[in-house]
């Protein structure tokens, strides 16, 4: 093999090596969905619980792991032992809320007031010792009150 | 006569129902936390979203968690934990229920930290298995936390890793509990 062949293969190594590394690079720092630009479902705080209790296996199919827009009135507001700020959302069902939590502590949200939040749904847990279940939304963002 | 027949029943349905009532406890945004320690790169996770409810006279205590709102530093982790590992999809929902064996020495009327020990069944990737961890019990201005710290083996679970990424995930995972939990 002459030296130029030589030369032409070692530099297709290392191209090659340097593109795997660099795909590798970047599908291991990709980084989080960034949920205000992406496109949401639009619905009320009832109206997404109520899909989960009236038919789970359609709603888990539909929206877990889908960013919600959804819009609620505000029950209660918490912090969790993170402190991040929780939003809980009424529903039909008495001590059944839709569960927000925010993804940074921006804004002021009380009780009472109507708010529209956009963020990741993860699921509905419910049933333990007859306790009413939540529907959960992750790393919320206020979009605005209404 | 019949008043006090009435009274007699009216107290005994008042003994029954409301000592039940206001023993149990919840929160549904507890925390769940895991850490694992590898040669490449420490994995961390939590959860902020854990039902948990708590009877303070019979010790019972659950938690239950949905497995898609763990939390990684990386998007590509949590991609993978959901997707490979844990298959979120077929097994949403991490669960215990178990019992504080110990809670009769509790008491809850005033501040302190007890260590206890809890028996019960965690359930992970569909998998139950029964385990018996140490935990603690703290009360500080009427308010009840609960935490925890043990370590769970994933092969215990039939998580499955393929071996291209086994260095990168330990066997063992450090599982921290905590939670606050507020009267129902």
């Amino acid at each position: 093999m002459s030296t130029k062949i030589k030369r032409y293969f070692l530099f297709l190594f290392i191209v090659s090596g340097l593109i795997a590394a660099f795909t590798v690079y970047k599908i291991w720092n990709k980084p989080h969905q960034n949920i205000l630009n992406e496109k949401a479902i639009k619905l009320d705080a009832a109206e997404l619980y109520n899909n989960f209790i009236k038919d789970s296996t359609n709603a888990n199919t539909r929206l877990i792991n889908q960013v919600v827009e959804v819009t609620g009135k505000v029950k209660q507001v918490l912090k969790n032992n993170r402190n991040q700020k929780v939003i809980l959302l009424t529903t039909d069902v008495p001590g059944g809320s839709v569960n927000c939590t925010l993804e940074k502590n921006s804004g002021n949200i009380s009780a009472g007031e109507t708010v529209v939040l956009k963020g990741i749904c993860i699921g509905y847990i419910g049933g333990e010792l007859e306790l009413p279940g939540d529907v959960f939304l992750t790393r919320c963002i206020q979009l605005k009150k209404v | 006569m019949i008043r006090r027949t009435i009274l007699c029943l009216l107290s005994i349905l008042f003994m029954i129902n409301t000592p039940a009532k206001s023993q149990i406890y919840f929160t549904k945004n507890g925390n769940i936390s895991f850490y694992s320690k590898t040669i490449l790169e420490n994995i961390q996770a939590e959860n902020n979203q854990v039902i948990s409810v708590l009877n303070i006279q019979t010790g019972i205590i659950e938690f239950s968690l949905l497995n898609i709102g763990f939390h990684f530093s990386r998007a590509k982790m949590e991609e993978d934990f959901n997707e490979n590992y844990m298959e979120s999809d077929k097994y949403p929902r991490s669960t215990f229920k178990g019992t504080i064996v110990d809670i009769d020495k509790i008491d809850f009327t005033k501040d302190g930290s007890w260590q206890v020990n809890v028996n019960g069944e965690l359930m992970i990737h569909g998998i139950k298995k029964n385990i018996s961890e140490p935990g603690k019990i703290i009360i500080k201005n009427g308010n009840i936390s609960a935490k925890s710290t043990f370590k769970i083996l994933i092969q215990d679970f039939k998580i499955r890793i393929p071996t291209i990424v086994t260095n990168k995930i330990a066997e063992e995972v450090e599982t921290t509990i905590d939670c606050q939990y507020e009267k129902k």
